[in-house]
């Protein structure tokens, strides 16, 4: 029952972005357009640039995450979907994983597709490339996931906006912290394993429990 | 009462003091009054309620509570 | 039936809460106010200035305690929050959403607090020192809850998400943390807290422990006052309430 299912909810969703693929493109645009504006205000010099591009970059992925969190259930809350979800046979904790699973792989791969592009506008240290792929590579999907709680809690609300923004800040800080600092303790030439572990450690804390409390949280958003 | 504090640098703390313990102050004043002012305030419109249901004749306004 | 169990039924019910609370608030919040003068007394008038930081050190009777609240009352209206999801306890979604504006307001001094402490001790306003960085991220969780409370029309739903959201911020909380703790150490180098460890004379103590007490007190009256005003909003069509503010009028 649960692999049908989750081919169906897989090939529903690429469907649905294949009809918008237009909308698919949002969140690396906007990355792209944070990762101008800095440069912008910064004043373009390289040498001023080339210190702060990793953490800029790692903000221009959060912030593009943090827009493109409105889609991850909204349609389906609308169209009552979600809740047959709630109906399904299927645990509503393993659909919002797999739902979760398809909103990072379309809005937050193509970042990371794109990100040594956006480093090379800001003058990223080459050596910093590696330890900020594989941060954004354990963090995005971290992000995703804890992402999807805060969107499941606000599920039922007409104008989110600003409160979603609210609710995800604290939850993402240590992301952020952690996956940011690994590259600036890469750049002052320190190791960064132990800050790339925690993130590997937390998103799989974060694949267990994260779908759980989103599943509570929809449940009570629905009730 | 800073000006013990040494020849060079004499700097007042009593601005300092008086500051945080006014911030003190008034952010527990107003954690008093809040829920004072929210009670007269649910109050008054449960007694707008009760005379305007008054003459009707139901017995609560929320027929279809859950509670 | 034990008295003590049957008067904790007894509390679910709304109008004996209301009583509850009307009665009992005032009391907490009086004896609460007369600890705290006391303390307050006692931190400004008694302890003698401290060595190195002269006056401005009368600050940590009001910043540390405070500090304590905003963590305490955090746990608190976890506590509550996994309690009213649980067992699905009406008083306890109540008192979870009562804690929240009273937590936010101990973070607010705290954060305020110690921002004036700063200035003359170090020169800034302003320090990116991990315990202030995660106290203004616990102000964040604060509003968070707050704002999702109140957005959400249903109270009860309201309560829930929100209190799940406390739930899982008292999770995040020491994680939050230790990830400010790791970045303070990475971009500054030796650790210099702010506040170091100062080594408090036995006579500098009792204030402390007076304004700890003392708003611990306080807050049991906030709580109260504010519970009943949630409670008197959400029965708001129901008999109990008319027939009480008919025999008020």
């Amino acid at each position: 029952m649960i692999w049908p299912a989750t081919k169906a909810l897989m090939a529903r969703d690429l469907r649905l972005l294949w009809r918008r693929r237009g909308d698919a493109m949002q969140p690396a645009l906007l990355a792209l357009l944070v990762v101008v504006l800095f440069a912008l205000a910064l004043g373009g010099e390289a040498r001023a640039l080339s210190k702060v591009a990793s953490a800029v970059l790692w903000l221009a992925v959060l912030l593009a995450g943090l827009l493109s969190l409105d889609s991850l259930f909204r349609g389906d809350a609308d169209d009552g979907s979600l809740e047959q979800w709630m109906l399904a046979p299927v645990p509503l904790g393993w659909l919002v994983l797999v739902r979760t699973f398809m909103h990072w792989s379309t809005t937050a791969l193509p970042l990371l597709v794109a990100a040594p592009f956006l480093g090379e506008l800001l003058h990223l240290p080459r050596n910093e490339l590696p330890v900020l792929l594989a941060s954004l590579g354990l963090g995005t999907p971290l992000l995703s996931l804890l992402g999807a709680v805060v969107a499941a809690l606000t599920v039922g609300m007409r104008r989110s906006g600003i409160l979603v923004a609210l609710l995800a800040l604290p939850l993402y800080v240590p992301v952020l912290v952690f996956g940011a600092g690994s590259v600036a303790a890469a750049a002052q030439g320190l190791d960064s394993t132990g800050a790339l572990l925690l993130l590997a450690a937390g998103l799989v804390l974060a694949l267990v429990l994260a779908p759980l409390a989103a599943a509570a949280a929809i449940r009570i958003a629905l009730s | 009462m800073g000006r013990e504090a040494g020849k060079g640098a004499i700097v007042s703390y009593r601005d300092y003091v008086i500051a945080a313990y006014g911030v003190f102050a008034v952010v527990m004043l107003w954690d008093f009054f809040a829920p004072h002012v929210a009670i007269r305030q649910y109050v008054r419109a449960a007694r707008q309620r009760a005379a305007r249901m008054a003459g009707t004749g139901k017995d609560t306004g929320f027929p279809l509570s859950r509670d | 039936m034990n008295p003590v169990v049957r008067w904790f039924h007894q509390l679910g019910s709304p109008p004996y809460f209301d009583r509850f609370s009307a009665r009992w608030a005032p009391v907490a919040h009086g004896l609460g106010l007369l600890v705290m003068a006391y303390g307050l007394y006692g931190a400004l008038f008694v302890v003698p200035a401290d060595y190195q930081q002269g006056d401005s050190f009368r600050i940590l009777y009001i910043h540390v305690p405070s500090a304590w609240m905003s963590m305490a009352v955090f746990a608190l209206m976890a506590t509550y929050a996994a309690i009213a999801l649980i067992w699905r306890i009406k008083l306890c979604e109540i008192l979870a959403m009562a804690c929240a504006p009273i937590g936010a307001a101990f973070t607010l001094i705290t954060l305020v607090t110690g921002s004036i402490w700063g200035k003359p001790m170090w020169g800034t306003w302003w320090d990116w020192d991990p315990r202030l960085t995660t106290e203004l991220i616990l102000l964040f969780l604060y509003l968070g809850v707050i704002g999702l409370y109140n957005a959400i029309d249903d109270r009860r739903s309201g309560a829930r998400a929100a209190g799940l959201l406390a739930i899982v911020g008292v999770v995040l909380l020491p994680v939050i943390h230790y990830s400010v703790t790791w970045w303070n150490s990475l971009h500054q180098g030796q650790t210099i807290s702010l506040f170091g460890k100062s080594h408090m004379d036995a006579s500098m103590l009792p204030p402390l422990w007076a304004m700890v007490v003392g708003t611990h007190v306080w807050f049991v009256g906030s709580l109260l006052a504010r519970a009943r005003a949630d409670n008197l909003r959400r029965e708001a069509g129901k008999e109990w309430v008319a027939k009480l503010v008919r025999a008020q009028s």
